[in-house]
């Protein structure tokens, strides 16, 4: 039986990754996999927009060096049904957020990239997008 | 035994391929809980009450794995040729572009059956009108090539069905790419099988594109608690500019 759970795993492990992003756009030709980042900073917008909500964060380095971020999350309509109000994050919250970078981005202005993860200052765990999202 | 495996597998891949991946994420509904299971509704006249969200349908990500146990697509070489050549930023969706049947997505729609048009809501993000006047379709330049096509429908026994040409080529089947021409002839049947299903069979028939008709089927389940969200794709798009590369 073990065997049995293993080949499941494995098949579902591997079509997990061939599937293409089902949410309007493909992962892979947007974002890079290889390019996973783990980043601190302070919400400056918040966009409730289709095709996908956006949040946006100053990060400051040690040196107080600030690099801004644009981070692409589910849709409104999948952050709701996920808990998520319109207000749930706003401008000031410090927020942690993993993810990925973008391959190619606007040439100026924030970086871009997907959120994988984020969570609130006081530890929460908030929905950012899905597996589907992600798939890669 | 490996007949076996390789059984299994394919039903592990086809119910995978059928639903949304990351099943403990909620996209389009409660897509861990039962359909609620009942007798098939009925309206006063008779018919199968079709109204409902659903979610589901055909495979979002390649609905070649919705065709008979041993079939593939049975496309011509030139359009094969055709399809190896789409990039990701050749699919309609990223350009918040219609995604009429056969194509679904992982989120729920609404049937609205009246009795001189059948209304189909997408939440991703349109709608769809079928004539169920007894008309029939528009012949010679009447027939404009429109992306959702002229639709026309009747019930055959419990099942609604719907007949439709007059593409445009530009729509897909799924994210794979699958494409058409503008000679596609679509015969959609929906049928509610019991309260929270809806068996869904499509039939294609483009002699431009494919070498014989095909026909995918799928199933559709009742989301009862869920209500349509509003999607307007446009509002805020800006991946399109950035999709890189061949679809995957």
């Amino acid at each position: 039986m073990k065997n049995w759970a293993l080949i499941v795993a494995a098949v579902a492990a591997a079509v997990a990754w061939m599937q293409p992003a089902v949410a309007h756009h493909s992962f892979a030709a947007q974002y890079d996999a290889t390019k996973h980042v783990e980043l601190k900073g302070v919400v400056t917008k918040v966009e409730w927009t289709n095709p996908h909500a956006r949040f946006y964060i100053d990060e400051k380095n040690d040196k107080g060096d600030v690099t801004s971020w644009n981070f692409e999350m589910a849709s409104p309509n999948v952050l709701l049904r996920n808990g998520w109000k319109r207000t749930s994050l706003k401008i000031g919250d410090m927020v942690t957020v993993t993810g990925f970078v973008a391959r190619v981005g606007p040439p100026a202005g924030p970086k871009m990239a997907i959120a994988e993860s984020l969570t609130a200052a006081d530890g929460t765990k908030m929905f950012a997008s899905s597996a589907t999202d992600l798939s890669r | 035994m490996i007949s076996r495996t390789a059984a299994f597998i394919l039903v592990v891949i086809s119910l995978l391929g059928a639903m949304p991946v990351g099943a403990q994420t909620r996209l389009g509904g409660s897509i861990r809980a039962n359909p609620p299971s009942g007798p098939v509704p009925r309206l006063p006249d008779g018919k199968p009450d079709m109204s409902g969200v659903w979610l589901g349908g055909l495979p979002v990500g390649d609905i070649s794995t919705a065709l008979p146990k041993g079939e593939s697509m049975p496309i011509r070489p030139e359009w094969k040729k055709k399809m190896d050549g789409f990039q990701a930023n050749d699919d309609p969706q990223a350009h918040c572009l219609p995604l009429p049947p056969p194509r679904f997505t992982p989120y729920p729609w609404r049937m609205v059956v009246t009795s001189t048009h059948t209304f189909f809501l997408y939440e991703m993000y349109d709608y769809r009108q079928v004539f169920m006047d007894g008309r029939k379709h528009p012949i010679g330049d009447d027939l404009d090539p429109t992306w959702k096509g002229h639709s026309i429908g009747r019930w055959e026994g419990d099942t609604l069905v719907i007949d439709t040409v007059g593409y445009n080529d530009k729509t897909w089947f799924d994210n794979k790419g699958w494409p058409h021409s503008d000679k596609m002839h679509l015969t959609e049947r929906y049928t509610r099988t019991d309260l929270g299903t809806m068996k869904v069979e499509m039939t294609i028939d483009d002699p431009v594109a494919y070498t014989r008709p095909f026909t995918v089927t799928g199933a559709a389940r009742l989301m009862p608690k869920e209500e349509l969200v509003e999607y307007i794709c446009n509002e805020n798009n800006q991946d399109a500019p950035y999709l890189q590369g061949a679809k995957p």
